[in-house]
């Protein structure tokens, strides 16, 4: 399922980074360009003969479309909390020695990094299979939404599991519809 | 970010991604308490249609935890939702 929003809209984005870190742990959600070698200082260690480093990039493309921009929004509080149950879970299941997963919030220009996952362990295995594991698990799970906007035309907000096109423009909006309780 | 807090008698909810372009707001304040089975056709009455188009496909957290009222079976059909709770409207994530 997608959504369509307008050309106008804006995220709502903290104005700083959220973090949270432990000594073998970095889990951080950032309107800031995203520092892969930070993420990369933050695992390395004396114990840990394998550093593995995933970077991943805005497309300009979905389905051959061409794609202007991009935003991310987040349910912050709770996408910390699922950052640091995988971070948590994959430290014990790969015997991991750190674990760092940044993700970027509000725009992110195409070909920029929106999100940087650093895993080291003593053997380069471990590494590979829970940095990959990272990602899917992230990218299954973490309360943070992609809006891209094609050119010419209207956001859609993506969904990872269908992976398919958003419905068109107007039909997914309640027009007319006013909430009652008291306003926020 | 997080809304403001909700005044006697309300929780707050937070709409998400699809379901904050439907409502065409990020969060508001309803009338507490309500218990779970019935808070999408609460929703649905505020936003007709949101129920098909929006929320069959959403997931829901009471206090950053997640409920399971999907189907007539789901266990936490019967939770209330209190006073000064914080409820979210979860669409499909798409980190990455």
């Amino acid at each position: 399922m997608s959504t369509t929003e307008t050309p106008s809209y804006k995220p709502d984005i903290p104005g700083d980074a959220v973090t949270q870190t432990t000594e073998n742990i970095h889990i951080e959600l950032t309107p800031h360009a995203l520092d892969s070698l930070a993420a990369t200082r933050f695992v390395r260690s004396p114990s840990a003969g394998a550093t593995v480093l995933f970077i991943g990039t805005t497309r300009d493309s979905f389905n051959d479309l061409p794609v202007s921009s991009l935003a991310y929004t987040s349910y912050a509080p709770l996408a910390m909390s699922t950052l640091h149950t995988i971070a948590t879970t994959l430290l014990a299941k790969h015997a991991l020695t750190r674990i760092a997963i940044i993700h970027k919030l509000g725009e992110c220009p195409i070909g920029e990094e929106s999100i940087v996952i650093a895993v080291s362990a003593p053997h380069r295995q471990a590494a590979w299979r829970a940095g990959e594991e990272a990602l899917e698990e992230t990218k299954k799970r973490a309360e943070i939404w992609k809006l891209e906007r094609f050119e010419g035309g209207e956001g859609v907000w993506r969904a990872n599991r269908d992976g398919v096109m958003g419905v068109k423009v107007g039909e997914d909006k309640c027009e007319g519809g006013q909430a009652g309780g008291a306003s926020a | 970010m997080a809304p403001s807090k909700a005044p006697a008698g309300h929780f707050s909810i937070l709409y998400f991604a699809a379901a904050s372009t439907f409502t065409n707001r990020a969060n508001e304040h309803l009338s507490a308490p309500v218990e779970a089975r019935d808070l999408f056709s609460k929703l649905e009455e505020l936003y007709p249609g949101i129920k098909d188009k929006v929320l069959s496909s959403c997931a829901v957290t009471v206090n950053l935890s997640y409920i399971d009222i999907d189907g007539d079976d789901a266990p936490d059909l019967g939770v209330v939702i209190k006073e000064g709770d914080e409820v979210a409207i979860i669409p499909p994530v798409s980190s990455g």
